[in-house]
């Protein structure tokens, strides 16, 4: 009996590993050359795969056109692991410092700064210039993401913006005219007034309260459309506190203090998105990911409204990336081959037809018909995609950027919980970001 | 504290207890039922959850009675998704755990607990500094370490490094000091060696305290996210936690798949939870040693 | 001469006794720990090769209000959970021992919060707490009260996220205390009750004491935990509103993994450890003059 105690966890331990020990020897996930010439890569993705079907169209289209690849490209052969996007960061980093990093991986935008340290990210700069590529034809948004101190480390594998949703039935209902794509804040501020109705529970707009990088991109977009920025051109100096900034500030500050804006503390738990789907909310600010989520609302989508009649529509984007990495010359060649072919217009064209994802290629967007189809197929989305048009401008990719972000965020929420003026919480937030931004990196 | 003599060994007598009368309703009742409704929200939350539509799950505030019950979620869980598979993974690092520390703890517990050795004390409190880092901290070298032996993505990963856990040496070495240590004095005067005194003489008495390091340790390797999360990569190695984070797509949550998941995925240690209430019983006695 | 044979093996066994667990412990507990202090003296991102750059992190640190809130957050969190989650632990698990209809089922339903993941409780105590339509605010209408604004409020968050951290932990004090209630050998218990010891009486002078061991436990794992709050902060309030619930671990987290400023988090853990020790230390020497062991 006590010899029992001893034996089963060593041989429960040396039965697992046995069981399921990958072939140490094998490095990298599996992934090999082998001397046929068959190179065997590995690619990391968020698309969740079935249950449920009709929740996982993302993972059956680009499965799909992986296996197109593998079908007509027999000496690459690609396989698709799936890795939470939220953490694929993390896990990044983990296999980076183990040596068992992916060929290709998905990751957010806003890991790119962090990711551009990294040795063994393969810098595109080269290939992006070869022929037939046209790295051009990417809307510039985008471009800017991927781009870290004029090097190219990444392709763009989706790309989204910001506009407003809004309830037709609750306009209607409160006597707010259709808002055209050529709206103003005043008109927003005056419909967010009217639909709000404290009695009811129902608020004029949803807006996000954490501080974190979903409160400030909004912001953001606000900030460009009248006319200011987030740095100066080197990045060394913060300039959202000057005018434009506050006049974007304050302008949420006037809806806030209305009391028509309804404040989300928890803008990752889709709260928002669920009371908007129940009619309690007149108007979200959010992207074509959402529009799935209000089944059993009548919803329209418009571009974010300019300050001054006739102004800038500008609006931001949240572009992700492809990246690559260095798993030696003859893996990196073909994953070049395989993300080339996967981002051409054609796969694109499909991708996009299957999933509602916008087009990351101008050229995608210009095919006669599409726009059309495209917005018969998923409503709202093809004003989504029109309005890619309005993204002129990207975040600063510099490392110090999350910092900075977060000084600001404060900021904003300070401001709307009434705890400052915008002039002054700007200006901290400034001063406060202007020190990171004098962090040697 | 004594100077009398003391029993050879620990004799498990059922003394003649008072009857316990069992009241069909006793007042402690209105104590309890309170305070367990409290803490059955949750529960009910999850299963409300897990038995309503997709779409009666993206409406605020919450749906609490789903129009119609859709037992459908469970069965698609399993079918759809290698939920089987997961909870196999599971099963088998947290029983190869929980051995593990029911063993090793008890070795270690007891010799921290009753043998003066050298440098015990300085030991103990490393040991006990361990639980100081947070994890957050400590995972990436962890990591290395574990990649050196060989054992990313693979259930060695989830297995060893937690084999023996500062929480269960803590735990089990304030416990076996509560033990009356004349009964050891005694079975070693005997002539028994300190192995065979926990064996035949603390462990037997350790009962509630072992039952209730099984469950806790169950319960948080079963739970485990973080770890797995950077060591597991094949989805055929994956746990029940990281099999749960595929509800949680790119854009939205599935959130009736995922509570029915989730409600499938804690009944093992509610159960287990149960069943080992025999250890908790009052009733073990010792005897013949206050004389 | 056989004392010191018996001396001599006491050490050795001791030792072989507590290798296995201490190897393991070793390896995979204090190696990566001081791994970890090596990078809190570097400006490390943990992907492009560490720099040494001394104890600037450290300087930094004194000079951070962010750190100094998070501090006085975790400290308020710590005071007012641990002894909570301990008294109310060793209160319920009196109420759960006794055989009574029921009782198994009663000592389940009290460990489910403890099961339950998380995620599933943040979720859940979103919709319960929430200010305009959740159930809470709805009840405490009927009586005349709030409503409040639990998690949304800058001065209620941090003490919400103590009501529900009680709530989701208590059972694990519970379940330690049913275990040892096990222990108190019935003479005493009866011994006492002979002597006119009423329940109150009994419960002062007789189990509690008896209970020291537990008790010890409890306040010494609770308090090293609850200075390293992060799960409920990360899922529930992200730090927020502003920064209202920022404790120490949670800002951390987001500075070396949001951030990539893994080095100054490194720092900060080492502080928080280096607080988290001095303070187990200070309880266990109590311990060791209050606690009562029954040997």
């Amino acid at each position: 009996m006590k010899r029992l105690w001893l034996v089963a966890p060593i041989a429960l331990t040396v039965l697992a590993v046995a069981c399921t020990s990958n072939n140490t020897s094998n490095n990298n996930n599996g992934a090999s050359s082998s001397p046929t010439g068959v190179v065997k890569l590995t690619m990391w993705m968020g698309y969740t795969p079935p249950p449920p079907v009709n929740q996982s169209y993302e993972y059956i289209s680009l499965t799909g056109l992986v296996k197109e690849f593998n079908k007509t490209h027999p000496n690459i052969q690609v396989s698709v692991q799936y890795t939470n996007s939220d953490y694929a960061l993390n896990k990044a980093i983990v296999a980076l410092q183990g040596n068992k990093q992916p060929d290709i991986s998905y990751q957010y935008g806003t890991n790119m700064p962090q990711l551009a340290t990294a040795p063994k990210l393969v810098d595109l700069t080269q290939k992006v210039q070869e022929p037939g590529f046209n790295w051009n034809d990417f809307f510039p948004g985008e471009r800017a993401v991927a781009t870290i101190n004029g090097k190219v480390l990444g392709i763009p594998a989706l790309v989204d913006n910001l506009a407003v949703v809004y309830n037709k039935d609750l306009f209607a209902k409160a006597g707010v005219p259709t808002p055209t794509n050529d709206w103003t804040w005043s008109d927003l501020m005056s419909a967010a007034a009217k639909v709000n109705d404290p009695a009811k529970k129902v608020f004029g707009m949803a807006f996000p309260m954490d501080g974190s990088e979903t409160t400030v991109w909004e912001y953001e977009a606000m900030l460009w459309a009248a006319g200011g920025d987030i740095l100066n051109s080197d990045n060394t100096k913060a300039v959202f506190n000057q005018a434009p900034g506050v006049r974007a500030l304050t302008t949420l500050q006037q809806m806030a203090q209305a009391k028509d804006l309804y404040p989300d503390f928890h803008p990752d738990a889709g709260k928002s998105e669920e009371l908007f789907n129940s009619g309690k909310i007149g108007m979200i600010i959010t992207g074509p990911w959402d529009l799935s989520s209000f089944p059993a609302v009548h919803y329209g989508v418009v571009y974010m409204p300019s300050f001054d009649p006739g102004g800038s529509h500008q609006t931001i984007a949240g572009p992700d990336n492809w990246v690559l990495f260095d798993n030696g010359p003859a893996r990196v060649a073909a994953a070049w081959e395989f993300l080339k072919w996967f981002t051409s217009t054609p796969q694109l064209l499909k991708d996009a037809m299957a999933t509602g994802h916008l087009p990351t290629r101008a050229s995608v967007e210009a095919q006669p018909g599409f726009l059309t189809q495209f917005g018969q197929k998923f409503p709202g989305e093809d004003v989504y995609a029109e309005n890619l048009k309005n993204v002129l401008k990207a975040r600063p990719q510099v490392p110090q950027y999350p910092r900075v972000s977060t000084a600001l965020g404060q900021a904003i929420v300070n401001v709307l919980l009434g705890k400052g003026s915008p002039q002054q919480e700007l200006n901290a937030a400034a001063s406060q970001a202007d020190g990171f931004l004098a962090i040697p990196q | 504290m004594t100077g009398q003599p003391i029993a050879a060994t620990a004799h498990k007598v059922k003394r003649a207890e008072k009857p316990e009368r069992r009241f069909l309703f006793s007042p402690w009742h209105l104590v309890l039922i309170p305070i367990v409704v409290v803490m059955l929200v949750p529960l009910v939350w999850m299963l409300v959850t897990s038995l309503q539509t997709l779409g009666e799950t993206r409406v605020y505030p919450p749906t609490l009675v789903p129009h119609s019950l859709q037992w459908r979620n469970y069965s698609d869980v399993l079918r759809l998704a290698p939920f089987g598979q997961w909870f196999l993974n599971t099963t088998i690092v947290t029983v190869a755990v929980v051995i593990g520390n029911l063993l090793l703890c008890s070795l270690a517990g007891y010799a921290f607990a009753r043998i003066k050795f050298f440098g015990r004390e300085v030991v103990f409190l490393l040991v006990l500094a361990t639980l100081m880092i947070p994890f957050q901290v400590v995972m990436i070298p962890t990591f290395l370490i574990v990649r050196r032996l060989g054992l990313i993505d693979t259930l060695g990963a989830l297995i060893v490094p937690n084999l023996a856990q500062a929480f269960g040496i803590f735990l089990l070495r304030q416990f076996f000091r509560t033990l009356p240590i004349e009964l050891e004095e005694a079975a070693r005067i005997d002539g028994a060696s300190r192995l065979g005194v926990l064996f035949k003489i603390v462990l037997p008495l350790s009962g509630p305290a072992l039952a209730t390091l099984a469950v806790i340790t169950f319960l948080w390797t079963w739970n485990d996210f973080l770890w797995p999360l950077i060591t597991i990569y094949s989805p055929s190695h994956y746990t029940l936690q990281l099999g749960l984070t595929t509800f949680q797509g790119a854009h939205q949550t599935v959130m009736n798949l995922l509570m029915a998941a989730n409600v499938m995925s804690i009944v093992p240690v509610l159960l287990l939870f149960f069943i080992a209430q025999r250890y908790f019983i009052r009733g073990i006695a010792t005897t013949g040693l206050k004389g | 001469m056989q004392v010191r044979r018996v001396l001599q093996s006491d050490h050795v066994t001791g030792w072989a006794l507590a290798f296995p667990a201490v190897l393991l412990i070793f390896v995979f507990g204090i190696v990566p720990i001081i791994w970890s202090a090596i990078m809190s003296f570097q400006r490390n991102n943990l992907i492009a090769p560490p720099v040494w750059i001394g104890l600037e992190n450290y300087r930094a640190l004194a000079k951070d209000p962010l750190f100094k809130t998070s501090v006085a957050h975790s400290i308020v969190y710590t005071i007012l959970f641990v002894p909570i989650s301990v008294a109310g632990g060793l209160l319920v698990a009196v109420a759960l021992n006794r055989k009574i209809r029921g009782v198994r089922f009663y000592r389940t339903a009290v460990f489910v919060p403890v099961v339950v993941s998380t995620i599933a409780t943040a979720i859940m105590f979103l919709w319960l707490f929430d200010p305009n339509f959740g159930l809470a605010n709805w009840l405490l209408g009927k009586v005349g009260l709030g409503p409040y604004g639990f998690f949304d409020s800058v001065n209620g968050a941090l003490y919400s996220i103590v009501g529900m951290t009680v709530w989701g932990w208590i059972g694990f004090d519970v379940i330690i205390y049913l275990a040892a209630l096990q222990g108190i050998p019935q003479e005493l218990v009866e011994a006492a009750e002979i002597d006119g010891a009423g329940s109150w009486g009994l419960f002062r002078n007789v189990t509690v004491p008896l209970l020291g061991p537990a008790t010890l436990f409890l306040v010494v794992w609770s308090t090293i935990n609850a200075l390293q709050l992060f799960d409920e902060v990360y899922f529930l309030t992200h730090g927020g509103p502003g920064t209202a619930t920022y404790v120490v671990v949670f800002y951390l987290y987001s500075l070396a993994f949001s951030q990539g400023i893994a080095g100054y988090a490194a720092a900060i853990a080492y502080v928080l450890f280096g607080a988290i020790l001095v303070l187990t230390i200070v309880q266990l020497l109590v311990g060791k003059r209050t606690v009562y062991y029954a040997s």
